[in-house]
């Protein structure tokens, strides 16, 4: 049926005249062996374009008129430079020869004029400089803080407020006026971060390859973004945690480069310093560890590459393995850890953070009184309980009820320090021993206690009433008074380890004893377990009385941490040393615990938060300020032409890629092997840098705002650069038509970015008059009180 | 390179030039040069009809196994039992599944005389004293649940299998507790499932007729597929992920054939490209819709479902209350019901005590209540916002802002910033003489938000919402009681959460209006509406619906137990005999398909790893096996399974059927990799093209079957063991329940 006339014969490699045989060759080759293919013989990477490439020029015979500029050679199998036409003019020639420099600093100087003029527009806290100036404050003060970020980028904020001569005095409340500090000085240092980001998009754009104009178009379109700006203004962790993402994909690049020379001093720099780089920006945020997985999964498809290279040693193979493993976990980790111990050792003394740390190391910071604390337990103390799992809480309780189950009132595992947390140890009912016994009697091991709230008389209960979300288990509520006493207020302490270097005999005592409360009747275990409640108990932590007897669990453990009893004497005052790695560990499992707890309220609607699926085409826009008529007003917006290009490349790139794919299963060559594997491993990494940084935000439960966009937006910006210069470089575009292609794109982004000036440099005077031509989308709410996504 | 004297799990390596290619192209040098007909002896195809007839029989016998007990109603039969009685009787309902596995119950029902009298509205409710004919209608899940077992053999035997290996999955399909329990009771997962062995049986024969394209039986098994996905899909819309299984298969069989060593044309390529979008495109769609067709044309009477659709689509039903609606006027007096709860905003001369027991202080005001009969107190005037113009006798529209004056006490609805009684979260409720000043007129402001039936509201047909003005909570209430002194009459409350669904009230009549005014006003013919428009509104209905079931049951778990089938599903108890149905897997025989999931997990990846090496630890053709057929099965367990864990609904062990029907195909599979040596082949048809390749006979070793029989028995002993509780006939002791709890979180009933 189907024979070999019905098939017509087509030339694999085009119509193209004068072209000698080799590629095509190569080509069958290629093709019939893909599956043996030794991969290294067509590395899409070539050698560093700014290094001279001798070795290379063998093929430039086949040099296109197309590659006149750029580092572009389609039909030779390395990427050596284009043997150039210099000027006569010797002024154009020394601009030729220089360009590579002369290029980035241009561009470098005209970033730092954008983010830095007019930095003090706004004397007043704008948006989050809330939170971050506040918690670089901290640092200053050297008062011990909690946040849901990685230490390092605050403590950048820190040392600008350090160099700027700033005290640490001022509350950073929003919207507050700026006392007589030098917050220019300290956003001018965030904004460089900001700034240094243009060039990094250059270089990044030449290490993939990409044209001259098109590097520079990629590095106009990070410059003139109108949302990179703005948020690059203000003491916000984003610039640093948007540069250093930039960094580690200029690392990441630059080390690609480099694989066709394993193991010589460039390639371990660069593979060094990409591992430096994911430990930086995992250090400012969390975040961080999206472009981490593209190094991940970057080292896992060269490694399997590797692989299939049946030519390589095993011995090599595993030096490879060993040296990634080194520099890109060993060494991240390394700067990870570091930058905690840091934050440790800066902050010393206590403050609003302690609660969430164990009580051995709050008692460690200075001015706490912990240590004052009586040191052995007894009857009639009162006391604050805490729960040892990391990021355990203060055993809690509130007049509040539960809604549903016993309707009793609520008992919760709470963060913060309120008197809400403090309970008196109390004789059970079944002893029938009366309260007051004149000396204080110490608690041991198996006594039976009861524990009374201290504001709301409440006796710690539980019983066979399923907890509101752990239904497998028992609720645990706060029921009776002293008067009235139940049968099920009665608990059994169970001492479990002494962590001082008191002798273990069985006694009870504040912050070094963990214990578990064992309930008389059930049976069941005291237990804490980071499951939040609903809004109805505020989104605290869900206590319950556990009755897997998981007797390990730290869930189930506690200690006591604040103490008093004026009959016992004052505790000794000994040094509280807790270990290191311990509060390590604590403090980040207590961050994620935190960060999962931030998810959207149903019944709060919040107008600057928004839905992953607005951002890519820019539906949204973020009010950072009050609206005033006086006041001066940030609004943040990115340039639409960049953000829409940039979703819009995806899609072309998407459809470009399955487009080739279909034609070459039909043996169309439309583009030569070369360009295929260098078009693809950059259309990779790039779109793959977008997905890590946009599809994480549509999956995650919590609250989303539209500046969690903007990594996955650096990603599309060069792909929207990467695209574009695909296009116009394919053989038959004129350079006319490339020309006229370029100078469009780029008087468009420059136009929208100036267009949108003040949106990003402050909105004077009512907004409604001066910005109406800037509403572009309707939800946009620059003007008017839009309230998206609410049924009003 | 495959010469019959090597032997076939071929463990050297190929040589690295050449790499395994494509074996219906691959010409093989000493093969005889006859075209083959079948693989199989005709002695050979005699044992597989036997086998096959053995199994289906133990099929029946397992299913319908005293299909009398229990008589009474059983889990989600209180659901599907009172569908099917619903399209007896046609009154519309509303259900998040298409109505194919439905109708077919009715169907049943219809021939064996039920006429849909019983509504199934308890866990428990006796079939007997209500004169149910249940055994029929068991029957029909019941049958399907056992012709599933036929198709498992005959679509392992279609992928080339030897005959032990295809009664080894058929085996685990019977003796599987929770596919017994399930398909032998009215529920829809027995239909679900044996469609969805329809599609893959299909698919697998189509496949095999590919060297013949556009043959008749070409035609015929690609139709087959089409309409047999379609089916699935119309049970239950998870036979979607039967469609993504055939559709991966469809797709990957495309590509290769779009690759020009195939040496089709484009044209040709194109062709084959139309014919499968008609016939698993386009001819599934038209099934699909053919059955909601039949749905609405069957279910022409108002009933339990109107209030989930449209006013347009209700007032397409027989005996529909949107017909009577009316347009209210300002000036009208109205009750006002409660959507969800159907009770009337009330007010009474009472006041809310001054101090709750809980010592939260009142504002003592008049109390506004839900009462659920009707009452001169229930009356509200309405007025609007504007004391200059009034504009009594005008039309209520959406958005406007109005005040109620309630009617009896002479007061004004009001809502404030004070503690409700029972929620502490919520507004109090309350209203305000019309003898004081005006000093709180804002407060009595109401947005009245029309969420459907047009823009002017109507009784009956307009649901609104009414939102308070200066404070954004919405008027709402819900099924607490209040106190002695509310008369245990509904708490009414100011909720802040704006979008909930239960913040929806109607109004359901005018005072005054007499009928002839109705008949003026409106006329009381059904409408007729376009079936795609009822389609649409319907489908997304149940999509909607569907993902909004996030409500916690005791008895959902997550998607990740249920491979290892962490926990059951309590179907029934009877407490006088401590009888019970509990719903769970063969514990040791799903334990075992895990194994062999991680077994195909572990090879394919051993072979990726290896070839990558140049080196091909496995034959060829054993290769081709391992990947098209396991791996199809595989896929389809893949496909059945993963899915769920992106579900926010909430989720069930028996939403992990048809996976499991997979993971056991996929069982005796592995096996047979282990333990039968070489595959038997060919088997896909030979076309007019196909080159004469050599035949291959699968050697099947003794211990091959010693070992499918040890797993039989041990699957067999498990299921025996674990029957009590599928069956539901026989109450085990306590000690008996204890032995067979293998985990601490089967909680069964009565084990104490």
């Amino acid at each position: 049926m189907y024979t070999s006339e019905n098939i017509k014969r087509r030339n694999p490699v085009g119509s193209s005249a004068g072209r000698d045989q080799g590629p095509q060759q190569q080509q069958d080759d290629h093709y019939n062996n893909s599956q043996n293919q030794n991969r290294a013989s067509v590395d899409p990477y070539g050698p560093n374009p700014l290094k001279p490439a001798f070795q290379h020029q063998q093929h430039q015979q086949h040099q296109h008129a197309g590659t006149a500029y750029g580092y572009r050679d389609y039909y030779g199998f390395g990427y050596a430079p284009s043997r150039r036409e210099y000027s006569a003019n010797k002024y154009i020639r020394f601009y030729q020869e220089n360009d590579y420099i002369l290029i980035p600093t241009l561009l470098t100087l005209v970033s730092f004029w954008t983010r830095f003029r007019d930095i003090k527009s706004s004397d007043y806290v704008v948006w989050d400089e809330a939170h971050f100036g506040k918690f670089g404050s901290y640092y200053i003060k050297g008062d011990f803080y909690f946040d849901v970020h990685p230490p390092l980028g605050k403590m950048l904020v820190g040392l600008s407020g350090a160099l700027a001569g700033y005290d640490g005095s001022f509350a950073f409340d929003s919207g507050a006026k700026y006392p007589d500090i030098n917050y220019g000085f300290m956003r001018i240092f965030n904004a460089f971060f900001g700034a240094i980001m243009v060039p990094l998009a250059y270089w990044t754009a030449q290490e993939l390859r990409m044209s001259q104009a098109a590097c520079i178009f990629a590095a106009v379109l990070v410059l003139f973004d109108n949302a990179y700006l703005t948020i690059s203004r203000f003491i916000l962790l984003d610039s640093m945690l948007l540069s250093a993402t930039c960094f580690v994909f200029f690392c990441l690049t630059r080390f690609r480069n480099e694989r066709h020379d394993p193991f010589s001093l460039d390639w371990w720099l660069w593979l060094a310093m990409t591992g430096v780089a994911i430990g930086l920006v995992s250090s400012i945020k969390w975040v961080g560890l999206f472009v981490t997985a593209l190094v991940g999964l970057n080292t896992i498809e060269e490694l399997w590459d590797l692989f299939g290279d049946l030519s390589l040693p095993k011995t090599t193979y595993i030096k490879h393995w060993v040296a990634r493993a080194a520099c890109l976990i060993a060494l991240p980790f390394s700067v990870y850890v570091a930058s905690f111990a840091l934050h440790f050792a800066i902050l010393q003394n206590s403050g609003p953070g302690d609660a969430q740390m164990s009580s051995l190391f709050q008692a460690g910071l200075n001015f706490n009184d912990f240590r004052n604390n009586p040191l052995y337990v007894a009857y009639g103390s009162k006391v604050s309980i805490k729960n040892t799992g990391y990021g355990g809480g203060l055993l809690h309780s509130h007049v509040q009820t539960f809604p549903e189950g016993s309707g009793q009132q609520q008992v919760t595992c709470y963060h913060h320090k309120d008197n809400n947390n403090n309970w008196f140890i109390k004789h059970a009912k079944s002893e029938g021993v009366p309260e007051d016994t004149g000396s204080p009697q110490i608690l041991r091991h198996g006594n039976l206690i009861r524990l009374g709230h201290e504001q709301t008389n409440r006796s710690l209960h539980s019983h066979r009433v399923k907890a509101p979300v752990t239904s497998a288990q028992y609720e645990v509520s706060g029921y009776g008074d002293d008067s009235t006493v139940d049968a099920n207020d009665e608990w059994v302490i169970e001492i479990v380890e002494e962590n001082s270097h008191h002798p273990k005999d069985g006694q009870l005592r504040s912050l070094s004893t963990t214990f578990r409360l064992r309930h008389r009747i059930l049976g069941c275990l005291l237990t804490a377990e980071n499951i939040n409640l609903p809004q109805w108990g505020f989104r605290q932590i869900e206590v319950t009385c556990d009755t897997r007897n998981r007797t390990n669990s730290p869930h189930s453990l506690w200690n006591i941490e604040q103490h008093w009893n004026d009959k016992l004497p004052a505790g000794e005052g000994t040094l509280y040393k807790s270990k290191f790695w311990k509060d390590f560990w604590h403090l980040n499992v207590a961050m994620m615990t935190s960060n999962n707890a931030l998810i959207p309220d149903p019944d709060k609607e919040d107008v600057l938060a928004s839905n992953p699926s607005q951002w890519p085409l820019l539906a949204v826009g973020l009010r950072m300020c009050g609206w005033g008529d006086d006041a001066v007003k940030f609004y943040l917006l990115g340039n639409p032409i960049a953000w829409w290009g940039g979703t819009l490349s995806l899609g072309v790139f998407a459809f470009t890629v399955c487009y080739y794919i279909v034609r070459r299963q039909r043996k169309f060559q439309d583009v030569t092997p070369m360009e295929w594997d260098q078009f693809l491993a950059a259309g990779k990494l790039l779109v793959g840098g977008w997905f890590l940084h946009y599809i994480p935000f549509c999956i995650m439960g919590r609250v989303t705002y539209l500046h969690h966009y903007f990594p996955a937006l650096y990603f599309s910006l060069l792909l929207f650069s990467f695209v574009i210069d695909h296009f116009v470089n394919r053989p038959g575009v004129s350079s006319k038509v490339r020309n006229v292609v370029w100078a469009v794109a780029f008087a468009a982004v420059t136009f929208t970015f100036f267009f949108f000036w003040d949106v990003s440099y402050g909105i004077r005077g009512p907004a409604a008059e001066t910005m109406k031509s800037r509403q572009w989308r309707g939800a946009w709410n620059i003007i008017d009180d839009h309230k998206p996504n609410t049924f009003i | 390179a495959t010469g019959s004297e090597s032997t076939l799990r071929q463990r050297s390596t190929v040589p690295k030039h050449t790499p395994p290619t494509d074996s219906n192209t691959a010409a093989t040098e000493d093969a005889p040069k006859k075209v083959i007909k079948s693989v199989f002896t005709s002695a050979e195809k005699t044992n597989s009809l036997i086998a096959l007839a053995g199994l289906t029989a133990l099929a029946i016998v397992s299913r319908f196994y005293k299909i009398n007990e229990p008589d009474e109603v059983v889990f989600d039969e209180v659901h599907f039992g009172k569908f099917a009685s619903y399209y007896l009787r046609g009154s519309y309902f509303f259900d998040v599944h298409p109505p194919l596995a439905k109708m077919m119950l009715a169907a049943m029902g219809y021939f064996i005389g039920y006429d849909g009298h019983f509504l199934f509205d308890n866990i428990g409710d006796k079939y007997n004293d209500n004169n149910v004919p249940y055994i029929g209608l068991r029957a029909l899940p019941a049958f399907l649940g056992a012709m599933t077992v036929p198709l498992v053999y005959m679509t392992m035997r279609e992928a080339g299998f030897p005959i032990l290996t295809c009664a080894l999955a058929a085996f685990f399909v019977i003796f599987d507790n929770m596919l017994v329990t399930q398909t032998r009771l009215i529920l829809l997962d027995s239909m679900l499932v044996f469609f969805m062995m329809c599609s893959i049986y299909s698919y697998v024969r189509f496949y095999k007729t590919r060297n013949n394209p556009f043959s008749l039986k070409w035609w015929s098994w690609m139709i087959a597929t089409g309409i047999s996905i379609a089916l699935t899909t119309s049970v239950k819309m998870v036979g979607l992920f039967t469609v993504a299984t055939i559709g991966v298969a469809v797709i990957w069989d495309l590509w290769e054939l779009l690759d020009i060593r195939r040496r089709l044309t484009m044209q040709q390529f194109m062709n084959h490209f139309y014919a499968r979008a008609i016939g698993l495109i386009l001819i599934p769609v038209v099934v699909y819709l053919f059955w909601f067709y039949v749905h609405f044309a069957i279910l022409i009477n108002s009933g339990p479902g109107d209030d989930f659709m449209s006013t347009e689509f209700q007032e397409t039903l027989k005996g529909n209350t949107m017909a009577d609606g009316i347009y209210v006027k300002y000036g009208d007096n109205i009750t006002i019901r409660h959507k969800d709860t159907s009770v009337y905003l009330h007010s009474h001369a009472h006041n809310y005590p001054l101090r709750y027991d809980d010592g939260r202080i009142s504002s003592a005001g008049q109390q506004v209540t839900g009462y659920s009969h009707e009452d001169p107190n229930n009356l509200w005037q309405i007025y609007s916002d504007n004391v200059e113009n009034t504009k009594i006798g005008n039309q209520v529209k959406d958005k406007d802002v109005i005040r109620l004056l309630h009617v009896a006490t002479s007061s004004w609805l009001l809502a404030h910033d004070v503690a409700s009684p029972t929620m502490t979260t919520n507004e109090e409720i309350t209203t305000y003489s019309t003898n004081e000043d005006g000093s709180r007129f804002n407060e009595t402001t109401f947005q009245i938000i029309l969420e459907s039936g047009g823009d002017k509201l109507r009784t009956m047909a307009s649901n609104f919402k009414l939102l308070h003005q200066s404070t954004k909570v919405a008027i709402w209430t819900h099924s607490q009681k209040l106190p002695d002194w509310g008369f245990e009459q509904q708490e009414v409350n100011g909720n802040k959460n704006l979008v909930q669904k239960s913040n929806l009230w109607l109004s359901d009549n005018i005072e005054g209006k007499n009928a002839s005014e109705i008949d003026q006003e409106s006329s009381k013919a059904v409408k007729t509406r376009s079936f795609i428009l009822k389609f649409l509104e319907l489908q997304g209905k149940m999509i909607s619906h569907n993902a909004g079931l996030t409500d916690s049951h005791p008895y959902q778990s997550s998607p990740i137990e249920w491979p290892f089938l962490v926990r059951g599903i309590s179907f029934w108890t009877e407490n006088e005999t401590r009888k019970q149905i509990y719903l769970i897997g063969n514990p040791l025989g799903m334990w075992i398909a895990v194994a062999s999931l991680a077994v195909i997990i572990g090879v394919s990846g051993a072979d990726l790893l290896s070839r990558r090496r140049g080196f091909y630890p496995l034959n060829q053709d054993v290769q081709k096996r391992f990947y098209y057929a396991t791996g199809f099965f595989f896929i389809g367990w893949i496909f059945h399974y993963i899915p769920f864990f992106l579900m926010g609904r909430a989720l069930f062990l028996h939403h992990y059927m048809p996976a499991l029907v997979f993971s056991y195909m996929v069982l005796a599979a592995v096996h047979g990799f282990i333990f039968i040596e070489g595959v038997d082949g060919p088997i896909s048809d030979p076309g007019p093209e196909t080159r004469p390749r050599q035949l291959q006979r699968a050697i099947v070793p003794v211990i091959a079957y010693a070992t499918g029989i040890i797993l039989m028995a041990i699957h067999l002993g498990s299921f025996l063991f674990f029957a009590p509780l599928s069956y539901g006939t026989s109450a085990p002791s306590v000690a008996g329940l204890a032995r067979r709890k293998f985990l601490p979180q089967w909680d069964y009933h009565f084990a104490k």
